[in-house]
């Protein structure tokens, strides 16, 4: 085989990927057992260790830019570093979304809604970025179309908690007797939880970008990207 | 030296009747067209040349298989693939160089504008004339820059109006600006990419249709090749250019349409540019194109 040095380049690429994919799933986690144990520490490492995902968001972002300035790639090639530009973007804002999980579990100081099943919801999001992920390793475009779908399902899952929560603060009836401290407690309490769900639906999005750069670079088909 | 120096003044090559309707196409040359990848959309583009199962043979060697391949008007084609794929023995046989080779012999039918190039009516000094070609290593004559430019043109009696038929010429390749000053000194004192360009205003000085061009920047540097490279993408304003390049790169930057010769003189795929070098059809042109072997 020609341009082996290129092509060994390419192969550790796509291992950097696959491990960038595997530190912001295991911070995914983190976040979530951060927020269901109100463990702060935890919380404050999720928040800290962040910076090693930018760190590493950078460093194959400068690979994929070497690559197509210095190899000038060109067919499966050139998809195959297109997407995975794009793929670690998406993995960096997953990372984002579990410092987010961080940063609401320090602010929380009790739960509201406990019906709410953050933690399901999160455990939905973070297989499907898992899913997603194994996709790219395996080249499996079925397993794109299917993660597309699962998005639908997560989408309605936080419709419906939403749906829930705003429900009920419109029914919350508040007395005389009630403080504009509790009041103001109650509200942010309240955001917290409807921007942790709106968190958790987008890390199901970010996992639709990666099963949809994966289609196209698997089959050229740009069938999933918006 | 230049197959310009051969010219006489044999006129058009329009008397041949023998060629076949593009409507006569047989099932066999249908099938090895699919199996080039033809693109749908060169349908509906005006085709200046088409191979119907074109080979090109060396004594008993076949140095090309059957091609089939429909060339559009003023469009940039460029042929690439490994060394001794057969894609410069294509090339040749466009406007017939490979007559000067003795043991070089063809088969199947090579039309420009729906004539075999290949009939017996056909005259090759008109032919290229039509059908112009730029070769690796720029050759000019041992003349003046004007001389070179205006040889042909008076060669075909072509001579009022010399003046501007050679400032034309130079300017559109592209090199009136740097020479005008100075016609009449030796085109052998010009840089490497001067004489290729003016080699280029050479041989569209007799207005031809087609230039064929055979790696033409291969010899030059870098700041020169840009400026071939420029240049090819004006005059397929004007003219069809079909163009040999082991500079995939320079393939991908500069042409319209990508045809590809593996080894064995095969043509494997042909098709937009755009689509050869983002997901071709073909598994060994992928794997070619990546560098994955030739």
């Amino acid at each position: 085989m020609a341009r082996k040095e290129y092509q060994k380049r390419l192969d550790e690429l796509r291992e950097d990927v696959l491990y960038m994919g595997e530190v912001v799933q295991e911070r995914m986690r983190m976040g979530l057992t951060a927020l269901e144990s109100k463990d702060e520490t935890l919380a404050d490492e999720v928040i800290t260790r962040d910076a090693e995902i930018n760190e590493l968001y950078l460093a194959l972002e400068r690979e994929c830019t070497d690559l197509i300035a210095l190899q000038q790639p060109v067919a499966g090639d050139l998809r195959f570093i297109a997407a995975s530009f794009k793929i670690i973007t998406d993995l960096e804002r997953v990372g984002d979304l579990a410092t987010n999980l961080g940063k609401y579990t320090k602010q929380a100081e009790r739960d509201v809604y406990p019906d709410v099943d953050v933690q399901g919801i999160g455990a939905f999001a973070l297989e499907m970025v898992e899913d997603a992920m194994e996709a790219y390793a395996a080249e499996d475009t079925d397993a794109c179309y299917e993660i597309d779908e699962r998005d639908d399902e997560l989408d309605a899952m936080c419709e419906r908690a939403s749906g829930f929560v705003v429900r009920d603060l419109i029914e919350t009836e508040l007395t005389e007797d009630t403080t504009d401290a509790e009041i103001e407690r109650l509200l942010a309490d309240v955001s917290r939880l409807l921007l942790t769900i709106r968190d958790l639906e987008r890390v199901g999005d970010h996992a639709v970008n990666v099963a949809a750069r994966t289609l196209y670079m698997v089959e050229n088909d740009d069938a999933l990207i918006y | 030296m230049s197959d310009d120096t051969s010219m006489n003044e044999t006129p058009t090559i329009e008397t041949h009747t023998e060629a076949k309707s593009t409507d006569d196409r047989s099932p066999a040359s249908e099938a090895d067209a699919d199996v080039a990848g033809m693109d749908d959309q060169s349908i509906g583009e005006e085709t200046v040349i088409e191979a119907r199962d074109l080979s090109v043979f060396y004594g008993d060697e076949r140095a090309l298989q059957p091609v089939n391949v429909e060339i559009p008007d003023r469009q940039v084609t460029a042929i690439i693939g490994p060394s001794g794929c057969g894609k410069s023995t294509f090339l040749r046989s466009i406007n017939r160089m490979n007559d000067m080779i003795d043991v070089a012999r063809v088969d199947g039918e090579l039309l420009f504008r729906d004539t075999n190039v290949y009939g017996e009516a056909v005259d090759p000094v008109a032919l290229r004339r039509a059908i112009g070609m730029v070769f690796q290593k720029p050759n000019p004559f041992p003349k003046s820059i004007y001389d070179n430019v205006a040889y042909g043109l008076r060669i075909q009696g072509k001579d009022d109006d010399l003046d501007e038929q050679v400032e034309s010429a130079l300017r559109r390749a592209a090199l009136w600006d740097e020479v005008s000053d100075r016609l009449g000194e030796s085109a052998l004192d010009m840089s490497g990419g001067q004489q290729q360009r003016l080699c280029i205003a050479r041989a569209i000085a007799p207005d031809p249709e087609v230039i064929l061009m055979d790696e033409p920047a291969s010899a030059l540097d870098p700041v020169a090749t840009s400026q071939i490279e420029d240049l090819i993408e004006e005059l397929a304003r004007d003219y069809t250019v079909v163009i040999v390049t082991h500079n995939m790169q320079q393939a991908a930057r500069i042409s319209d349409k990508t045809m590809v010769f593996l080894t064995g003189g095969e043509l494997v795929e042909f098709g937009d540019t755009s689509r050869i070098f983002e997901n071709p059809d073909n598994q060994r042109v992928e794997d070619y194109i990546t560098g994955k072997f030739g």
